[in-house]
């Protein structure tokens, strides 16, 4: 069975009168610890899916299960519900919050879990943020840090609760390519070393080299899906 | 819950100068309220202890029958017989510290050119000032015991007349066997009170000078009584509430009146005083509503991607909603304790140095509230608790909406939002 099943998703936006399909009857099956990139041009419908899948978004028809469960009707609590204990999101744009330092921002996933102790939180936080490298910046806050220095933090953030699946829109676009680098090469390092799931979208070459299976999206439908050694 | 107060807390402090101003702005209200209430506090209670110091005592003791035709002054319905056993239950009453007697009648002043009405006051020189504070208002002398030739009139009353401390003076007046009498009398005191009453048409005078030119033999109508003074004017009412009752019980034929009872057109001012004040304080507090509500409001749209975030990352609606909140509390609380400790600075410099009347208003100000002089501040601890509970309460209301709105937002389009 796999982690994430979807099943002939579509999803349709209203443009006025209009209804623009940004989906169309997408089917999709990502195993357990999958480096899956999803690539296709702009508009091609990368964003939605990684949306739908994350839960963020619904789809207008057919369905996504995750470990066998259907996801379609759930509530909106049971949604964040789904979100806290399953997922992680790496944001093109970092979304730190600017008031938290990099420590409180890397807990922050473990404090909405509400499932662990004040320094077991700490413990973990420490140790996931010595593993992106930023050991010396834990009381930095946001504004104080590098691009690619916040988005080493936004991993750490995602990989924290030790997540199943993480879910990272465009994650090197706004680093330049020794940055870039860096930051493929911490993700690459913890799938392979937790086995952890990751489907990025992506328009960036160097993500796609290192990817173990890459999914074509046009128009909003599957045009290719090939695996690499 | 703790994560979510640092974020509050901390975006409070990432915006100071927003949240400096709604906090000033319900500190402003609060602080204006709190000085407001504390003058009118005093007011109410100088103009209290004006009625009860210049004209009706604690405690006014009459006979039905002159209650009944009090509007004419009438010299024939005197408590005589009842006086010496009422005096004797009013030494055993607790509270009573002085009592004396009073009579009053109807009559007319002139300078040969012009006669004016007049209300006339008969007194104990001794015992009167025992049970009324006329002396601190007097210019001029006061009367000696035996003084037969001698008034003390109004001040403005005089300045009408155009006479003096010193002058001759004709008052005409029914003696109490309703015949009319005329007689001169010399201008021994002015008086310039806070009632325009005694300052327009009071004429004072001892039961020495009445027994002659009234032939009052010594008549009294009323029994003036002081009670112990006291701070707290609701204690000090039930003290004199708890006198009357036992008179009252004890003299049924007589008619026994409490200041309150007399003083119902100062009471009654006095409640629409506090009326005005607290439409005032409403206007306020809806400013500082709309205050509270913008920063939030501001505060929410400024946020929305971090919302997106940590929806994202599974917070639950409800708890954005409280973060929100929680900002406007904070915001509430911090302009609530301002609001309490300027005012309470503020109201320290009112009960001590106080202000004084001509300086908000003059002599309208005077004839309005009754009081004349520096006016005090009091304190009201129990207004100033609601206030800053009310401060609190406000902010949080407003921040309300505009958090419910933040829990709404739907997460793609949060994310999206630049």
């Amino acid at each position: 069975m796999a982690l994430l099943d979807i099943k002939n998703v579509t999803k349709e936006y209203r443009k006025g009168d209009k209804s623009v399909a940004a989906l169309n009857g997408v089917d999709l099956a990502i195993e357990k610890g999958e480096f899956l990139s999803i690539v296709g041009p702009s508009g091609s419908g990368k964003s939605t899916l990684l949306n739908i899948v994350g839960c963020l978004d619904t789809p207008t028809s057919g369905s996504v299960l995750y470990n066998g469960r259907e996801l379609g009707g759930l509530t909106e609590r049971q949604l964040s519900d789904y979100r806290r204990d399953n997922i992680a999101f790496i944001f093109q744009s970092y979304n730190l919050i600017p008031v938290l330092t990099v420590q409180e921002n890397v807990e922050l996933p473990l404090v909405i879990e509400r499932k662990y102790s004040k320094s077991d939180m700490a413990r973990k936080a420490v140790a996931v943020i010595e593993s992106v490298g930023l050991g010396t910046m834990a009381d930095r806050l946001p504004r104080e840090l590098s691009g690619g220095q916040e988005q080493r933090v936004a991993i750490a953030r995602a990989l924290v609760k030790d997540p199943l699946v993480v879910l990272a829109d465009e994650p090197t676009a706004n680093l330049d390519s020794a940055t870039a680098e860096d930051v493929i090469s911490i993700m690459q390092r913890m799938n392979t070393d937790r086995a952890t799931t990751f489907v990025f979208s992506t328009h960036d070459l160097r993500m796609e080299r290192h990817a173990k299976r890459i999914v074509t999206l046009r128009d909003g439908a599957i045009e290719k899906d090939e695996r690499r050694q | 819950m703790g994560m979510i107060l640092k974020i509050a807390l901390r975006n409070i402090g990432r915006h100071k100068r927003r949240t400096v101003l709604s906090a000033i702005t319900i500190a402003a209200g609060l602080m204006a309220f709190i000085c407001m209430d504390s003058l009118l506090t005093g007011v109410d209670r100088m103009s209290i202890d004006n009625l009860i110091n210049l004209s009706a005592g604690a405690l006014k003791v009459q006979t039905a029958a002159y209650e009944k035709e009090k509007d004419s002054f009438p010299l024939t319905f005197a408590l005589d017989s009842a006086l010496a056993p009422l005096a004797a239950s009013l030494a055993k009453q607790k509270g009573v510290r002085h009592v004396t007697p009073r009579t009053q009648f109807l009559g007319q002043l002139s300078n040969y050119e012009e006669t004016v009405p007049v209300v006339g006051t008969v007194i104990d020189p001794a015992a009167d000032t025992l049970v009324f504070g006329l002396k601190p208002c007097l210019s001029g002398a006061y009367f000696g015991p035996d003084n037969i030739r001698e008034i003390i009139i109004g001040k403005q009353l005089a300045q009408d007349l155009g006479v003096g401390v010193g002058d001759n003076i004709t008052l005409y007046a029914l003696t109490k066997y309703d015949s009319r009498n005329a007689d001169v009398f010399k201008i021994a005191g002015l008086l310039s009170t806070a009632d325009p009453g005694i300052n327009h048409s009071g004429v004072f005078m001892t039961y020495a000078a009445a027994n002659d030119f009234l032939d009052l033999e010594n008549s009294v109508t009323e029994l003036d009584v002081a009670i112990a003074k006291d701070n707290s004017l609701p204690h000090f009412s039930r003290t004199v509430q708890g006198i009357q009752k036992n008179l009252q019980r004890d003299f049924p034929s007589l008619r026994v009146n409490t200041f309150l009872d007399l003083g119902a057109g100062v009471m009654e001012l006095t409640r629409a005083k506090r009326a005005s004040g607290f439409i005032i304080m409403g206007i306020i507090l809806i400013i500082a509503v709309v205050g509270i509500f913008n920063t939030v409001f501001m505060s929410v749209y400024e946020r929305i991607r971090e919302i997106g975030v940590l929806r994202a990352h599974g917070m639950r609606p409800r708890d954005i909603s409280t973060m929100f909140v929680l900002e406007g509390v904070i915001t509430g609380l911090l302009g609530s304790a301002l609001g309490v400790a300027t005012g309470s600075l503020l109201n320290m410099q009112l009960v001590t140095a106080g202000i004084p009347m001509e300086k908000i208003g003059g002599s309208i100000a005077t004839a309005s509230y009754g009081v004349a002089g520096t006016v005090y501040g009091q304190w009201n601890i129990p207004a100033m608790t609601v206030v800053f509970l009310l401060g609190i309460s406000v902010a949080t209301l407003a921040g309300i909406i505009p958090a419910r709105r933040a829990s709404k937002i739907q997460v793609t389009e949060a994310l999206r939002f630049t």
